[in-house]
């Protein structure tokens, strides 16, 4: 909403300078988003909350100057006219005697319509006075009529619109819903077409104009308009906010329409307007008909002093409590010492209980006034739950290397599909903005693999990215599920710095399967497991439940995300299983009281032995000695045939109860190499 | 060899001795696992029974001796000869470690907004993404067809009519109040959603916090404190704040919290356009209709709430320009924070 200095002067004594002004409006809840000085005049450009009709007028605005400023609201003189009582006759020639009618449809639609029929008119370029207040405030001058409208409009708040009463063809006008079908050229040379979530105005034979947004050209005032049809009317702000959204016009109409309109302004703000036109353009006032009653009862609400204290912390006082209301137009009566009863102005649709008088006190009185002070909180003696467990998750990645990313939860369907990860249903989005929002993602994955590609683009060698988010499905048309996944990608080449000059090494999933290790073991997860499902593929189970995988992504995959020559491997695993195995609880095991021995075993085995069937064995046979074994190291090339790969396990033996000897350990370690040799054929070096 | 002269053969070997390495030759010729003295010490059992115990205290004394021997020598040569000669360590050289991952700069901005709250006593809650229409809006006193549902566009998932991505993370409020009774104080961090088309300064996904607290006799001079602690310990000490009126449908009064442009110090400059003041969250006392609503005694209890962008408060706070920024994850981006 833009307001003049000036025009605010109309109806209010100011007597601070403009920027003063902006700065007490803009602490009173009217916030002034910017400030010009242009042609004698400040233009104000005000952000209006929605719960305030009554400031998209002048008027409004400068009530609220002289309640911040303590001045008094020179009201608008309201005009009365003779009207003469003739008979309705159309021009054109075609006679007809009967009066001129209004007729409502639904009463609901439009709770008040009045007309005013103003003859003679003439139609010609606005006063200069009258231009300039408009375009200052970034309205385009048409001619002496339309600029009254609009005038009144921003003055008092009630949209107005002047038909050129020649062109309509009858000499009814309906309000009504549109009809399938029906189509009307607007005053903007759009066609529109019509259904019955449109409310329009109509003569006999079709709509004329989009009630409460938009006229039609056909009866569009113009240099040859004559006599004119004055409407000014109340319409349902829920239809006219339906019609609004289906036909996307936003008009200065409509959006006061839509927010509520003081049904006492609405005559005031004709009768204003068919003055100024007979004063700038002549013309005669022969009819004024109103349909429709608006007998609003004057709300009155309960006021207790002692609540706007208790609210606010802060005592206001009764003397200070009254004055503000007063002079924001609420009528007060005193009920007992601490009681007051408020009337509520009619143009305060939104002022409906206490809290709402509180919030005026308040606003008026000045935040800034009201002190800070501390309340006392009851300490929560819960952990944070979920959200630590998160943090911790997180913690552990990046101490890991990996650098945490947040990626959109809503994707391209396309993304999805390229990925083949289908056997979840997606969350189509019903109004998505672009088909990059289309569907909430079943899996992070493609999100870090976009994310991946696009990080190579940057030239980057060497990317280790993980997001903890949302993924959606729906086992059904309407049953929808969110749960919290983590997904890690690696790519490229992994190179460190050591002492003994840089090392490159090329990632395997077994860096994947690394990352998961520690974060189980941090976790306290015992029972998981790794399962080859492919050559580089592999499933997460935690207590023989799939929960998640790891896998070296498929060339076409990479492809339909501009990937080429690298490898990328991701990981997903779902939470919600993984934190239902956690077990954070510690508990000390005392330290082994005796030393223990360790014992190396080299051994040459086939590459298609698991190392995992290795070590397996050597559990199984070893007997209670045995407290830790370990792949030392492995090694694949000249020294092994090939087919043929050497692994170096680490046996440590040990003993609660006593120190072991050589003699005691060396039957169990014959034993092992006995087995590994035997049932495994592999060969001890 | 007689011990005698394997002692004398020891301390002619030792003073020949004039590096650390040698003497290490030394020491494992004498004392190794298959050294001269292991080897006398392996002999003992083939001696006849009287001889054992004589001999073996001499094989002990000698070994002692020249524990002691090498001992010496090591200390004297330790002191005489000029350090080693290995490379002094480059210590220009860049260290050897392995290089730590880092959290998004959300994350760490929600972690140290949450931090804060934490400190007061506040517990931070959770909600879901995919919402109710009446947790979202109904709930919150936002009527389905009112302008107020503007500043809050949605969207909405097929087939599911009531069912939308939330706009704002306000609708935990309605589900953690319903779950549990006053007092409550609690913060709630999360994703939400509205469809924006995306540019330097908006994005169809965003994060926000929320926090709120109801109690028997909570005034709105309690949310001016609270919010005063939680803007200073983010901001800084010195920074000013104003609480402007403003309108959400959810909270009566309501307030929209500006703190002095951080960059210009209140002067005016592009980052708070001109107006010295930069806007950091919106609040205000829960209006009476939501605690209605999550059938509290709107005589017993009142309470405050407030929201904040927090993509607004990380650029703010790092000076980021582009919110963009935060969602392309740019490896050389995340590992600035």
């Amino acid at each position: 909403m833009k307001v003049t200095y000036n025009w605010l002067k109309d109806f209010v004594e100011i007597n601070i300078p403009a920027q003063s002004l902006a700065e007490r409006l803009t602490m009173a809840g009217l916030e002034v988003v910017s400030l010009e000085e242009k042609d004698k005049d400040f233009i104000f450009e005000i952000e209006i909350t929605s719960n305030r009709p009554d400031w998209l007028s002048v008027i409004g605005i400068a009530r609220e100057v002289a309640a911040i400023t303590g001045r008094k609201l020179k009201s608008p003189k309201i005009i009365s006219h003779k009207v003469r009582k003739s008979p309705f006759e159309l021009s054109q020639g075609k006679q007809s005697h009967k009066a001129f009618t209004v007729k409502i449809e639904h009463k609901k639609d439009c709770p008040l319509y009045t007309a005013k029929i103003i003859r003679d008119v003439k139609v010609r370029p606005s006063p200069e006075w009258l231009r300039k207040r408009l375009e200052l405030t970034a309205c385009r001058s048409i001619n002496n009529i339309v600029d009254i409208t609009n005038y009144i409009l921003f003055t008092y708040g009630e949209p107005l619109h002047a038909f050129d009463l020649d062109k309509l063809n009858s000499d009814t006008i309906i309000v009504r819903r549109g009809k399938k079908g029906e189509r009307m050229v607007t005053i903007g040379e759009e066609t529109r077409a019509f259904d019955s979530d449109i409310l329009v105005i109509a003569d006999k034979v079709k709509p004329v104009a989009i009630a409460g947004i938009l006229g039609g050209k056909e009866t569009e005032v113009t240099e040859g308009t004559k006599n004119i049809l004055l409407e000014a009317a109340i319409f349902n702000p829920v239809v006219i906010r339906r019609s609004r959204q289906r036909l996307g016009i936003q008009t200065d109409s409509s959006y006061r329409f839509e927010r509520g309109i003081d049904p006492k302004t609405v005559e005031s703000a004709s009768l204003a307007a068919a003055k100024l036109i007979q004063g700038l353009a002549g013309g005669e006032l022969i009819l004024k008909k109103d349909t429709g009653l608006t007998k609003a009862k004057t709300k009155v609400i309960n006021l207790g002093l002692d609540t706007v204290n208790n609210i606010l912390g802060v005592t206001v006082g009764a003397t200070k409590v009254k004055n503000i209301l007063n002079n924001l137009g609420f009528k007060i009566r005193p009920k007992t010492k601490n009681n007051l009863s408020v009337g509520v102005p009619s143009y305060r649709p939104d002022v409906n209980i206490e809290i709402d008088l509180i919030e005026e006190i308040a606003r008026i009185f000045g935040y800034q006034f009201i002190p800070k002070s501390l309340p006392s909180v009851m300490p929560s003696l819960g952990a944070g739950g979920l959200r630590e467990q998160v943090a911790l998750i997180k913690n552990i990645l990046v101490g890991l290397g990996l650098n945490e990313v947040i990626t959109y939860s809503l994707i391209d369907s396309g993304m999805l599909k390229s990925f083949g990860t289908l056997d979840r249903l997606p969350i189509e989005i019903q109004n998505p903005l672009s088909t990059e929002q289309e569907i909430l993602r079943t899996t992070i994955l493609p999100s870090l693999v976009k994310c991946v590609a696009y990080n190579l683009n940057q030239k980057q060698e060497y990317i280790n990215i993980f997001e903890i988010a949302k993924a959606f499905s729906r086992s059904s048309e309407s049953a929808t599920k969110e749960s919290l996944a983590l997904g890690i990608a690696l790519c490229g080449e992994k190179s460190r710095l050591l002492n003994q000059g840089r090392i490159k090494d090329e990632i395997t999933l077994l860096d994947l399967k690394g990352v998961f290790e520690v974060l189980f073991e941090r976790l306290g997860v015992k029972d998981y497991l790794f399962v080859t499902t492919g050559p580089e593929e592999a499933e997460i189970c935690i207590g023989k439940k799939k929960v998640g995988r790891i896998v070296n992504l498929e060339k076409e995959i990479l492809e339909s995300f501009d990937i080429k020559n690298k490898n990328v491997l991701v990981a997903e695993v779902s939470l919600d299983p993984l934190l239902g195995e956690a077990n954070l609880e510690k508990k000390f095991i005392e330290l082994p009281a005796y030393p223990g021995i360790s014992r190396d075993i080299s051994l040459i085995l086939k590459e298609e032995i698991p190392a995992g069937d290795i070590l397996g064995a050597i559990r199984s046979e070893a007997g209670p000695l045995l407290k830790e074994i370990e792949v030392r190291d492995y090694y694949r090339g000249r020294q092994i045939p090939s087919g043929y790969r050497c692994l170096t396990i680490s046996c440590f033996y040990r003993s609660d109860e006593r120190t072991l000897t050589e003699s005691e350990i060396a039957p169990v370690h014959t034993l092992i190499c006995n087995v590994l040799t035997e049932r495994l054929g592999s060969k001890i070096r | 060899m007689d011990i005698e002269s394997i002692k004398t053969q020891i301390e002619s070997d030792i003073k020949d001795v004039n590096s650390l390495p040698a003497l290490q030759e030394v020491r494992v010729r004498y004392l190794g696992r298959k050294g001269i003295i292991a080897q006398l010490t392996n002999s003992i059992p083939s001696l006849p029974q009287e001889e054992r115990g004589a001999f073996g205290k001499e094989v002990n004394a000698l070994k002692n001796k020249l524990l002691s021997l090498i001992d010496e020598k090591e200390k004297a040569l330790n002191a005489t000869s000029p350090k080693q000669t290995t490379a002094t360590v480059d210590v220009s050289m860049p260290g050897v470690v392995q290089e730590l991952g880092r959290l998004h700069p959300l994350t760490q901005t929600i972690d140290e907004i949450c931090n804060i709250f934490m400190r007061m006593g506040f517990s931070v809650v959770e909600g879901p993404e995919i919402e109710t229409e009446y947790n979202n809006f109904s709930g919150l006193n936002i009527p389905l067809e009112h302008p107020s549902r503007d500043a809050f566009d949605t969207f909405y998932l097929k087939g599911a009519t009531h069912l939308l991505l939330r706009s704002h993370t306000s609708p935990v409020q309605i589900r953690a109040m319903k779950a549990r009774k006053p007092p409550l104080a609690i913060v709630v961090p999360g994703r939400v959603y509205r469809p924006d088309a995306v540019d330097a300064s908006h994005s169809f996904m965003f994060h926000q916090v929320e926090g709120f607290m109801v109690d028997t006799n909570i005034k709105f001079s309690h949310l001016k404190g609270i919010l005063e602690v939680f803007a200073k310990a983010v901001f800084g000490e010195d920074i000013k704040m104003r609480f402007r009126p403003h309108f959400f449908p959810f909270t009566e009064p309501s307030a929209e919290v500006d703190i002095s442009c951080i960059i210009c110090k209140g002067k005016g400059c592009s980052v708070c356009g001109r107006k010295g003041w930069l806007e950091i969250l919106g609040s205000g006392m829960i209006h009476p209709n939501v605690l209605k609503n999550v059938g509290y005694s709107r005589a017993k209890f009142t309470g405050f709430a407030f929201g904040m962008g927090v993509e607004r408060i990380a650029m703010l706070k790092y000076g980021i320009n582009d919110i963009r920024l935060f969602f392309e994850n740019d490896l050389r981006f995340l590992k600035q924070f």
